[in-house]
């Protein structure tokens, strides 16, 4: 399991930037490692999803180029409130996943967009909600409840086989 | 648990934090590097199986479609697609190398030739990570061609790997002038991935669609000459100091495999090596 959580991780961080191009939809990209660190904030608590977000996060930062650091507090942010509310969420059905990983990336974008104000980014506010954010979170929504249904549908293959 | 989440959190964030700080005052390297010995040889890794898994792909696809169109012929059809493609990609690549080759022989200046083992496409950063790294003597803000014309700069060096800034990226800033009218001014990249070119308006009025952009080389930072792009619509303020012009980029930043670093130092007129404005 913690091969499996360690291969997610790390994985995630280093296809999004490898394969991720691949994967591009009229030159939007889906943040991979944004629906791994909710996936298994969802499924391991808080502590582990700020863990995930973190070190997801980080590498992805590595990855791009970009300030080491922002990524890595954004989604160790995200990973910690999905991992607190996870109980109190109901995530099984598509069209709760949808908007959620919809607004979760949002969120994600505003606060990686506060965080880099902070530090003279220069790009305007409207054209990168317009041109990136937006698209980005419609096809994290779409990309993660395919995700969820893959998982669900292989985790009830394996019971009926054991 | 709660606490310990907390603390953990609270952690988190000072670490990132610290991070960024330290950044801004300049003092980079030691974490990135040590990310570096980490992630570049996955992303060596990953860039091959990626490349491999899109040609088995493509080659099914193909398959496919000949066995539909006539099932008798199917395994005869299906070696010789996969053997066309083969060849087609062969020549296609040996095609780039040659151009490659050729400029790299041609340049005035100490160039090193590179791949691309990642790129990074989301809006935020725009950037291609090149195979060639601080071992090989590159430095930060090295100048980053193509064939085709200007990419970029390395924005950060690691011990096998650069990160390079394209033009599109919206960071990127590069002074340029229009070989026609010789208007200086201003390339700039934006969130959309594309650029675009800031000028005085009183001394652009001359700007056409289709006019060729060129590096100025002031600063000394890239070469004079390299082609960056032509005009695609040009958006007239009215008595704004300030206008711009849409660009096409010279270079298909989304298709480049293999790039040219200049290492060496020098202010040499390079525009004659591109005689086609590199479109």
């Amino acid at each position: 399991m913690r091969t499996f959580v360690a291969v997610a991780v790390f994985g995630g961080g280093i296809v999004h930037a490898t394969v991720g191009p691949a994967l591009r939809i009229a030159d939007v990209a889906p943040d991979i490692p944004l629906i791994v660190v909710v996936l298994l904030a969802l499924r391991r608590g808080p502590e582990f999803g700020c863990g995930a977000g973190f070190v997801a996060g980080l590498l992805q930062d590595a990855a791009s180029g970009g300030l080491l650091g922002v990524q890595a507090l954004t989604k160790a942010l995200i990973g910690f409130t999905i991992g607190s509310l996870g109980g109190r969420l109901r995530v099984s059905q598509p069209l709760v996943q949808v908007p959620g990983l919809v607004l979760l990336t949002v969120a994600e974008g505003l606060a990686r967009f506060a965080l880099l104000k902070l530090f003279r980014f220069p790009a305007p506010f409207g054209e990168l909600m317009t041109y990136v954010v937006l698209p980005q979170a419609l096809y994290n929504g779409f990309l993660g409840a395919a995700l969820v249904l893959a998982l669900t549908w292989a985790e009830s293959v394996r019971e009926r086989t054991s | 648990m709660k606490i310990r989440a907390i603390v953990l959190l609270g952690t988190v964030a000072g670490v990132c934090l610290l991070l960024l700080t330290l950044q801004m005052r300049g003092h980079t390297a030691i974490a990135s590097d040590a990310l570096a010995i980490v992630t570049t040889p996955v992303q060596s890794a990953l860039s091959r199986v990626n490349r491999a898994a899109v040609g088995v792909w493509s080659t099914y696809r193909d398959w496919k479609n000949v066995r539909a169109e006539n099932r008798r012929l199917r395994d005869e059809a299906q070696q010789l697609r996969i053997d066309a493609l083969r060849v087609t990609e062969t020549i296609e690549e040996n095609a780039r190398l040659r151009r490659l080759l050729a400029l790299k022989e041609a340049m005035p200046l100490a160039t090193l030739s590179g791949e691309i083992i990642a790129r990074e496409w989301g809006g935020w950063v725009r950037s291609l990570t090149v195979n060639r790294g601080r071992s090989d003597q590159v430095t930060r803000l090295t100048a980053v061609i193509a064939p085709d014309g200007l990419i970029g700069r390395v924005v950060d060096v690691r011990p096998g790997a650069s990160i390079v800034q394209v033009l599109t990226d919206p960071a990127s800033t590069v002074g340029a002038h229009v070989v026609r009218t010789r208007t200086q001014g201003i390339v700039e990249g934006e969130p959309r991935g594309t650029m675009r070119f800031k000028y005085m308006a009183r001394d652009g009025s001359g700007i056409q669609v289709g006019d060729l952009l060129v590096s100025t080389g002031s600063g000394g930072l890239f070469p004079r000459g390299l082609p960056i792009g032509r005009v695609r619509a040009i958006d007239d303020r009215g008595s704004a100091l300030f206008h711009y012009a849409q660009l096409t980029p010279a270079v298909d930043f989304a298709r480049i495999d293999e790039v040219l670093l200049i290492v060496g130092e020098g202010s040499q007129d390079v525009a004659g090596l591109f005689p086609g404005g590199g479109i």
